[in-house]
């Protein structure tokens, strides 16, 4: 039976697109066309709010457990870590303060919480080395371990995380991937050196969905029952994760979610299971690893754990397919700001926010819980086409910025006198 | 869509549910706030229109109308905000009047990139418009003025404001002040008419237009609006010059006391019939009537199709430039330019001369097929000249009144009109001077003085106590 436990949660708020879509004047600046793709009013707006649910009671709250002894490992996306540069930097400093804790672990993400890795892994290598000096100068910790978007994970993943210089990976432990293995021991790909952690997929939801559920047989959880849950998984470990917000935003304040977290540690302890941080679970688990041959349909810990959770309909297709024109308009035009507007764009947070589309479903309502409630507004046609407008605006404003055309439009430009 | 005949209006007299509770018609009805008015103390006006008083914020006779009403009304003591599409070039805020009119130039960051005009980059600037003016209109201006006690009159002019509108009234609404704001939307064209959500605006504003014509056509959209009919400033009542008058005709008729003089202005647009001025033109020289037509069209391409069917129709037509030109330069000019049967003014013409040319020519072409209100024919009323106007929104014209109605598209009944009114000056005369008085009664006092019994009107719907 289990005796070691990795948890691990990640920060992230996506930098949301505006809707309707705002038409991006002809030759505009590229400040311009940044204020016209995103939606920095509504995303402030989420932010305060979730910084008041979540963010401020759940820092405080883990760092009282960490110092108490509890471990845990953490993941802030850049997207998370800009916001709150602008809209809080003192969030930011208690951020900071629980990382410091000798009992919290630093974890990597990928830094757009984009797709990229499956438009181009070089440059998903880049950044994951940029995020990982990024992180460590701003919180003065190196992150060995990483998760990547919503725990991705597929061969040429793997390889390139490896090739980053990473010594560990995480990824969810469904069983249509892990075949007739338990999540609960550590693995690595076949010949590879980075280490997978694999997520244990009912027990994390049983808190990162569930707990609230008052239809759910087993409501209400209470942290002895969920201590000996673990204590009876088996296996060598049992790694748990999930958002942040969890905590004080998916579960409110009043469904007792703090008070479980609160008297979690003691009951680990009475059951006799340790808390670790990831890459000491490698250290202690690594000589036992094992080898999981990585299936390249890439998994997630989204939905059923595959990518049609975001590819699986017409409108996310389409969507993905104006992503994918976008970044490689960007690239042509060689500007690195519009580079990193393209970057944005490909954020999973998109196409998650539409999987309810000709859905119907749990998937599809916990889709349409992360939709902003002020899209709905424009019904669901409304929102995709609308959606889709935006990549079609900076597809066509980006046009301008083209090397070829840059001179031609520049005399255009004088000619209109601007 | 609902479509609604005469009888079955219902537009302003619906009662607002902003701000009524349950069916209570009746009720509201019996609480009249006697003796009290709209006065400057008591309410301040904002005007949202994307055409305003900038050059570049001017492409018709929308610009003219907001920038009259909305100075008039700072020159009768009301606070007025006019937020339009301004010069990108000029100052984002610009008091006038000891700052009781108060313009704004709204998106100019879009105008930036489109210095072509009001209506360059349309989409962008009416997204931004809609963004970005309910907000403020909320909190820099209705919240203090309700503050002091005032309630905020809010005008709308043309398709552009009406989703701001519908916006500006739920801000209100969600902020507890609609009760304190009457919100006028006026539609002076029928473009665009299908971007209207009607239901929505004609639930938070009252619809108003500019002629009865507008309001037939509208009911076409399910909606009945009030007519306010458009102003013309007071000093276009000045008489003109009368030896002006005959110094133009006497270069126009080019030493030929019989030729006819007349004179056409507005843009390229094909609503305006420039081909039946052009044909009447031709059919007048070549029945042995000599003719001079002075004209001054827009850069629409239009224009192109107008000058090549006056040249094919064998009319001489002499093109003349000139760069703000004064009125002396364009009597030079026109002195200067030799023989032709067609004058085309390709510069600004200042005002003055404009009205030199309504007051001296025979007829002033304003035969539009369709007009909202046909502000250029009341302008040549208030100078004493001669309109042969169109039959459409043009209420203020009485056939051989005040001025000549067409009620056709036929350029022979121009000709036959123009010769009757030759062999008969003493009729000519009758209708200048009836159309003067005519047009006297449309300044831009009359119009607000109309506009203020509605609004007083509204105010007893809408329980608003004017103190």
């Amino acid at each position: 039976m289990a005796r070691d436990l990795v948890m691990y949660t990640l920060v992230h708020q996506p930098r949301r697109l505006k809707l309707p879509a705002q038409p991006i004047p002809e030759g505009a600046s590229i400040g311009d066309i940044r204020r016209c793709l995103f939606d920095e009013t509504l995303n402030e707006r989420y932010f305060r709010k979730v910084a008041s649910t979540s963010y401020y009671p759940a820092v405080e709250l883990f760092s009282r457990l960490a110092r108490a002894g509890l471990k845990l490992a953490i993941a802030l996306s850049r997207s998370f870590i800009s916001q709150a540069e602008q809209w809080d930097p003192a969030l930011l400093v208690h951020f900071r303060n629980l990382i410091a804790e000798p009992n919290i672990e630093l974890v990597g993400t990928e830094p757009y919480h984009s797709f990229l890795m499956m438009l181009d892994i070089p440059a998903f290598i880049q950044h994951m080395r940029a995020m990982r000096d990024d992180l460590e100068r701003r919180f003065g910790k190196r992150a060995v371990v990483t998760d990547t978007t919503e725990m991705y994970m597929a061969p040429a993943v793997y390889h390139a995380l490896e090739r980053a210089g990473f010594s560990g990976a995480l990824m969810d432990g469904r069983p249509w991937v892990l075949g007739w293995r338990a999540p609960t021991y550590l693995y690595h790909y076949p010949g590879g050196r980075l280490y997978l952690l694999a997520r244990h997929t009912d027990l994390s939801d049983d808190i990162g969905y569930r707990f609230s559920a008052r239809t759910w047989s087993r409501w209400p959880l209470l942290a002895s029952t969920y201590a000996r849950w673990l204590r009876e998984t088996p296996g060598d470990l049992v790694f748990i994760g999930w958002d942040f917000e969890t905590f004080g935003e998916h579960h409110h304040r009043d469904t007792g979610i703090f008070e479980f977290m609160e008297r979690l540690p003691e009951e680990l302890r009475l059951v006799g299971i340790r808390s670790l941080m990831p890459s000491e679970a490698i250290a202690h688990h690594g000589a036992m690893s094992h080898d999981l041959p990585l299936p390249a349909y890439p998994t997630t810990w989204a939905g059923s754990g595959g990518i049609e959770f975001f590819l699986g309909n017409a409108a996310q297709q389409a969507l993905f397919q104006l992503m994918t024109q976008v970044y490689m308009v960007a690239q042509l035009t060689g500007q690195p700001e519009l580079l990193d507007c393209a970057c944005w764009m490909l954020q999973s947070d998109n196409l998650h926010c539409i999987q309810w589309f000709g859905r119907s479903g749990a998937e599809a309502a916990v889709s349409a819980y992360f939709t902003p409630r002020e899209w709905w507004e424009l019904g669901a046609d409304g929102i995709v086409r609308e959606q889709q407008q935006v990549y079609q605006n900076f597809l066509r404003a980006m046009a301008w910025h083209l090397p070829g055309r840059r001179a031609r439009q520049g005399q255009d430009m004088r000619k209109r006198g601007i | 869509m609902v479509r609604l005949g005469p009888a079955e209006g219902q537009g302003a007299a619906a009662l607002d549910p902003h701000t009524l509770s349950g069916k209570g018609g009746e009720h509201v009805l019996t609480r009249v706030v006697r003796g009290e008015v709209i006065t400057p103390e008591n309410t301040i006006f904002v005007q949202l229109c994307f055409e305003g008083p900038d050059v570049y914020s001017t492409a018709g006779g929308l610009g003219t109308r907001v920038t009259e009403l909305t100075e008039m009304l700072a020159q009768q003591g009301y606070t007025t905000h006019l937020i339009f599409v301004g010069d990108p070039t000029l100052p984002a805020v610009e008091e006038r009047y000891n700052g009781r009119l108060i313009l704004k130039r709204w998106c100019q960051w879009v105008s930036a990139y489109y210095p072509a005009g009001v209506y360059a980059g349309e989409e962008a600037k009416l997204y931004d418009f809609n963004e970005s003016v309910p907000p403020h209109v909320l909190r820099d201006i209705a919240e203090p003025a309700v503050r002091n006690g005032k309630v905020v009159v809010i005008l709308g002019d043309d398709w552009q404001t009406a989703e701001a509108m519908c916006r500006v009234s739920d801000l209100l609404y969600y902020n507890g002040l609609r009760h304190r704001a009457l919100m006028l939307w006026n539609i002076n064209s029928l473009m665009s008419l299908h971007r209207i959500n009607w239901g929505r605006l004609n639930f938070v504003t009252t619809i108003t237009t500019v002629s009865r014509y507008m309001k037939h056509r509208l009911w076409s959209w399910g909606v009945n609006p009030m007519v306010i009919p458009n102003g013309i400033p007071a000093r276009l009542l000045e008489p003109v010059c009368k030896d002006d008058a005959r110094r133009l005709q006497d270069i126009a008729r080019q030493g030929d006391p019989q030729r006819l003089v007349l004179f056409k202005i507005g843009r390229f647009d094909p609503d305006k019939r420039w081909l039946m001025a052009i044909e009447a033109v031709a059919r007048l020289k070549y029945t042995g009537h000599p003719v001079t037509l002075i004209m001054r069209g827009g850069i629409e391409p239009h224009g192109g199709e107008v000058l090549m069917r006056a040249r094919a129709l064998g009319l001489m037509v002499c093109d003349l430039e000139a760069r703000h030109p004064s009125t002396a330069n364009c009597f030079d000019l026109l002195a200067g330019a030799g023989p032709a049967d067609i004058y085309n003014l390709r510069f600004y013409m200042p005002e003055e001369f404009v009205r030199i040319c309504y007051a001296g020519a025979d007829a002033v072409l304003a035969n539009s097929g369709h007009e909202p209100f046909g502000l250029v024919g009341l302008e040549v009323m208030a100078s004493e000249g001669l309109a042969f106007t169109g039959s459409t929104g043009e209420d203020y014209a009485t056939s051989f009144e005040n001025a000549i109605v067409l009620e056709t598209d036929d350029p022979d009944e121009i000709v036959g009109y123009l010769l009757h009114l030759q062999r008969h000056p003493e009729l000519q005369q009758r209708i200048r001077v009836a159309g003067r008085r005519t047009a006297e009664q449309f300044v831009w006092e009359e119009a607000f003085e109309n506009m203020v019994s509605k609004l007083e009107y509204l105010a007893r719907k809408q329980s608003i106590v004017l103190s």
